[in-house]
């Protein structure tokens, strides 16, 4: 995690700007700097950046499971152990053509939390698993994505209560569906989109026809939620191909 | 990680913004990643990728195309950005006959990237649809900022970083594009697209 030594810090504020979630404050009546330990997601972009010119943004220990996966999950260039994908520790759809994770039939549900640039309480990542465990959604193990680590249940989305006050830069409610639940799950996130104090961003996996096309695009238009523009597509050059 | 896919701005801003990956899937896959990450490096840069690079060593405009190929393992990720579509056409055409067995994906707007894949002589496989931002949306920025800070999808570039940057520029204290490369060196992966970014900064300077 970063902290200030102030044994260096000039108070030039500089730093300031940097911060993703605006962690860093002026100390009251100083010409010093500090970072609210409480807000900071030790994602390090203060460190890997250089932002300090006097060299007193330092790097503390993470010294607990808590810090741990803040820093990992919120620190791109670091991978969640267990996995080797660096950053927030999923694939999602990009092996597809490789990995049959998102098969025919079923659709991907990637609820990116905190995103963007807001950063999450885990309390309301745990509001949004929840409300689509509810609404049908099976979520994704530990295995596939980071926060089924911290999950109690993974039938109802309940995380450890011991996190629910960690701030992460983001991190990813994922899970699959059905055809005929994929609905539910888009209304059950209408709903929750209200009860929440951050944003998300949220991604529709799903297989699609020799011309790029997928059914899902009515469901999206009959709950009047606006059709989508841009997507990310997996050309299906991976070896060995399951198609 | 689906931090290429939620890119916010105007259609038209959009055209000129692709991102691209090479994938191994852990386990399937991922033997022998280094020979094929280096032949996606020349195929790249043979048609121009504006920005590449790969997150444990960080970006192209950063580090220079030889410590990045130094650097690679079996495990690194390789990913950039193309800023039209003929480049992500003749790339997609490149790829497919080297059969490199590597996933490939490409991020843009829809009808583009279908295109491409299509004319490219490609059966597209999967597709992740972004349906956009959800919740407290008042917690935002404004429009132009968003559509910077949303190109590194790992917000490793603060709204912060990016205001700052935009009032220099108006100010002619600072060159759109020394701003636009400075903040593209604070996302490690490589997908920042510093030619939209120094296009949006011109156009605030002219508001």
């Amino acid at each position: 995690m970063a902290v200030i030594n102030h044994e260096k810090c000039i108070g030039c504020e500089t730093c300031i700007p940097y911060c993703p979630v605006n962690a860093f404050k002026k100390v009251e009546n100083q010409k010093k700097v500090y970072v609210d330990q409480d807000i900071c997601t030790k994602c390090n972009v203060c460190i890997r950046g250089n932002v300090c010119p006097v060299d007193a943004i330092e790097d503390d220990n993470y010294e607990t499971f808590d810090s741990t996966f803040q820093h990992v999950l919120s620190d791109p260039t670091t991978s969640l152990k267990g996995s080797s994908v660096p950053g927030r520790g999923t694939e999602e759809m990009k092996t597809n053509d490789v990995t049959a994770r998102f098969k025919k039939g079923e659709y991907g549900i990637c609820i990116d939390m905190g995103r963007p640039g807001i950063g999450v309480r885990l309390r309301d990542a745990e509001k949004v698993a929840m409300a689509v465990a509810a609404a049908g959604m099976e979520l994704e193990g530990p295995e596939c994505t980071p926060l089924a680590q911290l999950m109690t249940d993974l039938n109802t989305g309940k995380l450890q209560d011991d996190v629910l006050d960690l701030n992460i830069l983001s991190i990813i409610v994922e899970g699959k569906c059905s055809p005929d639940k994929v609905g539910d799950v888009l209304k059950a996130l209408q709903k929750v989109e209200k009860e929440i104090d951050t944003v998300f961003s949220l991604g529709i996996v799903a297989r699609v026809d020799e011309n790029g096309h997928s059914p899902i695009i009515d469901t999206i238009e009959e709950l009047g939620i606006p059709k989508p523009v841009r997507g990310k597509l997996n050309v299906g050059l991976g070896r060995p191909l399951i198609d | 990680m689906t931090h290429s896919l939620h890119r916010y701005g105007t259609v038209e801003s959009q055209k000129h913004d692709f991102v691209w990956f090479m994938y191994q899937a852990k386990g399937v896959n991922d033997v022998n990643s280094v020979e094929k990450g280096l032949q996606f490096i020349e195929v790249v840069e043979k048609y121009g990728s504006e920005n590449w690079g790969d997150v444990r060593t960080g970006c192209k405009l950063e580090h220079g195309v030889e410590k990045i190929k130094e650097n690679l393992t079996d495990r690194s990720r390789l990913r950039g950005v193309f800023t039209s579509k003929e480049q992500v056409l003749n790339f997609l055409k490149d790829i497919k006959e080297r059969d490199l067995g590597q996933s490939v994906i490409i991020a843009g707007l829809l009808d583009e990237i279908i295109d491409a894949c299509k004319e490219a002589g490609l059966k597209p496989h999967t597709m992740n649809y972004s349906l956009g931002i959800w919740g407290k949306k008042e917690l935002l920025p404004e429009d132009d900022v968003l559509a910077i800070t949303t190109m590194c999808g790992h917000h490793m570039i603060s709204s912060g970083i990016v205001e700052k940057n935009l009032k220099l520029v108006r100010e002619g204290k600072k060159s759109a594009e020394k701003a636009a490369k400075e903040m593209a060196v604070l996302c490690p992966c490589g997908i920042f697209n510093q030619v939209r970014a120094e296009k949006i900064l011109k156009e605030g300077q002219e508001q």
